[in-house]
């Protein structure tokens, strides 16, 4: 079968009723979720997935992982078009990945143009989204077949590269990166050892033969931790919201928007392949590009729409890109994707080359169902923009208890346990604290969720070698996967030690 | 405090944590059947690499501490400290009291924290918000929380 009839299996498979009703729940969640500020992507992906845990408890293994891995990442791409939407209106971006977008957004409101750069912004992502579905359909066969190809030498190092990306792009400190990545897979091998059936560092408490679970650690550390940080640090009222409106872009607009929205889509897809580069980068890149083709680059910072355009459009396209490594390869590139790998093994689906040939539907069906989504997207945001502007006025004294029992809520639902429930707000606590100390929190995930599979290819890998190291070296694949991530180590410090700027990721 | 002296805090605890997990994994089996690689080998590894950026951290955060400026923010710790200990209470006592009392009591409690008016108003809200989620999740979506303690119903 080519790949035309796999992506009409997988339409099949989106457009059924339940899935709809689905992707059009992530999509309206996650707009909402890009819109208030305090929860970003990673943890309202981490929050949602309890909710759709019970959701698809009824139905088949195969169906319920379909259906929720459908609204888990229309969270993440539609909370990636509501974060423009504060970029644009107050001046304060609601993720990291739309802090390009102020530069211009902001400037357009105050002239009054606040509609045609929010619907300029979904009509960016939109086509993003489409060029990101395009690539994903097309590099999605070839990449699995090659990784099938891959032993536990060459996973164990690719994913090292993995990690070694991320940690390297993450924060301003590439030590704390590390140690935040270290701790990361040590809490990964709390419990129950996969391979031999040891409990490890559980002292015969029960609760831990289980490991501490993924779900738990990232709702504390991004939920809460961004809860307490807001409670603690008083927060500035009585911001001014620009007025959005006329919502339709003149002709003038689209002329000068359709030629940024293009690279911006193309070039936000291909960062957002690379492991830890992800949407922010994305976005950074793509300004500074069009402000660098651009004939009057003195109109960027003023309100120049291509300005907008271009970052938006670049920060969806990068969230569809993330997707391919997560789905052929099975190695998440940043912290949400981690999060919906970590939700796909909760449904005992392993995100890998072996998904595309063991799970069809899965795969097919939530890339097709992106392609609907992103429509989703359009036509919920054009005539609703002022909606959801509204929503930003939720005032935060109701919002920030309420996360905290939803996270309450969340975690309990899933585990039932009081255990979870102080895990949950002592990695709330140690969220805050290292995060307000330039840690950053996604490597940490990354490491929990990539930790058990690490560990076991590395130990079959060292099974058939009789224990001898070099055979990561000695595997020619794995041998380049290994330098890949030391150069990733290596240059940013090389430039570094130049005193050359080096762009970090804050988003993860 | 700054960010400098939080890091060599850090890299202490960081260490710590590390040098506990290289002693326990001497504890672990040491083999696995049919592996020369037991179950020790990859926590016994981390925490070495561990203890080893801890250091390096440690001493890097000399060199950040006198670049940190010191603006003091002034913190909402009241605040802070009546919400932290409220949610940990909120855990304690959700599987004795059940969910629908135990959730209303904390967000009045958190609302009433954040601000001290209208308290009629936080009151609808917070019943609203309990029963809301119970309704949905329990009679809809056949979820299971505990409802309301056993001695009430």
């Amino acid at each position: 079968m080519g790949v035309m009839d796999f992506l009409m299996q997988g339409f099949q498979t989106a457009i059924q009723p339940q899935n709809l009703f689905f992707a059009f729940i992530g999509v309206l969640i996650g707009t909402a979720v890009g819109v208030l500020p305090g929860i970003g992507p990673m943890s309202g992906v981490a929050l949602l997935i309890p909710v759709t845990a019970t959701l698809t408890g009824g139905m088949e293994p195969s169906a319920a992982a379909t259906s929720s891995i459908i609204l888990l990442a229309g969270v993440y791409y539609g909370a990636m078009y509501g974060g423009s939407t504060t970029s644009i209106l107050l001046n304060t971006p609601g993720e990291s990945s739309s802090v390009v977008t102020t530069l211009d957004g902001f400037q357009m409101a105050k002239q009054g143009r606040a509609g045609a750069a929010l619907s300029i912004a979904a009509i960016g992502s939109f086509v993003a989204g489409i060029v990101s579905i395009v690539g994903l359909a097309l590099l999605a066969n070839p990449l699995s077949e090659m990784a099938l190809k891959f032993g536990p030498a060459e996973y164990f190092s690719l994913m090292l590269l993995g990690l070694a990306a991320v940690s390297g792009l993450a924060g301003s400190s590439i030590t704390k990166a590390w140690m935040m990545t270290v701790t990361g897979l040590l809490l990964a091998t709390v419990g129950i050892d996969a391979v031999s059936g040891v409990a490890r560092f559980t002292y015969d408490i029960p609760v831990l033969f289980g490991g501490l679970e993924f779900l738990t650690v990232a709702v504390g550390l991004f939920a809460l931790g961004e809860v307490f940080k807001t409670i603690l640090h008083k927060e500035d009222d009585a911001e001014n919201i620009a007025k959005v409106g006329r919502v339709i872009p003149s002709k003038q607009d689209f002329k000068e928007s359709a030629a940024p929205i293009a690279r911006g889509s193309i070039l936000g897809f291909f960062v957002g392949v690379l492991p830890g580069a992800g949407a922010t980068l994305a976005s950074f890149f793509s300004y500074i590009a069009e402000k660098k083709i651009s004939k009057t680059p003195e109109k960027f910072g003023k309100g120049a729409i291509a300005g907008v355009a271009a970052p938006e459009s670049a920060n969806n396209a990068a969230s569809g890109g993330a997707m391919i490594p997560l789905l052929t390869l099975g190695i998440p590139g940043s912290g949400t994707t981690a999060i919906l790998m970590g939700a796909l093994i909760m449904y005992n689906i392993q995100p890998g080359p072996l998904l595309f040939s063991d799970h069809p539907d899965v795969a097919w069906g939530l890339i097709a169902s992106m392609f609907i989504g992103n429509l989703m997207l359009l036509i919920l945001n054009m005539p609703l923009v002022k909606v959801f502007a509204k929503i930003i006025e939720t005032p935060p004294k109701y919002l920030l208890p309420i996360i905290i029992a939803i996270s309450v809520f969340g975690v309990y639902a899933v585990q039932v346990t009081t255990f979870d429930l102080y895990l949950l707000i002592g990695f709330g606590l140690a969220g805050y604290l290292l995060a307000k100390n330039d840690y950053p929190l996604a490597p940490l995930v990354l490491g929990l969720v990539l930790g058990p599979m690490i560990e076991n290819n590395m130990r079959r890998a060292l099974t058939t070698s009789n224990g001898d190291f070099m055979v990561f070296i000695q595997h020619p694949i794995s041998a380049i996967f290994l330098i890949c991530s030391v150069l990733w180590i290596l240059i940013p410090f090389l430039l570094k030690l130049k005193g050359k700027d080096v762009v970090v990721n804050v988003e993860g | 405090m700054n960010i400098g002296s939080f890091d060599r805090y850090a890299s202490v605890i960081f260490a710590i944590i590390g040098a506990a997990f290289l002693l326990e994994s001497r504890h672990i089996a040491t083999s696995a059947y049919g592996s020369e690689v037991g179950p020790n080998v990859f926590p016994f590894l981390l925490g070495l690499i561990l203890i080893l950026l801890s250091v390096k951290l440690f001493l890097e955060s000399f060199k950040s501490i006198t670049t940190k400026n010191k603006n003091k923010e002034k913190l909402m710790f009241k605040r802070f400290l009546i919400i932290l200990t409220a949610s940990i209470l909120y855990a304690a006592v959700l599987e004795i009291i059940g969910y629908l009392i135990s959730t209303f009591l904390f967000l009045f409690i958190s609302f009433q924290t954040m601000e001290k008016s209208g308290w009629i108003k936080n009151l609808c809200i917070a019943a609203a918000f309990s029963f809301c989620v119970y309704y949905l999740f329990v009679v809809v979506l056949k979820g299971s929380l505990p409802g309301l303690p056993i001695w009430f119903s």
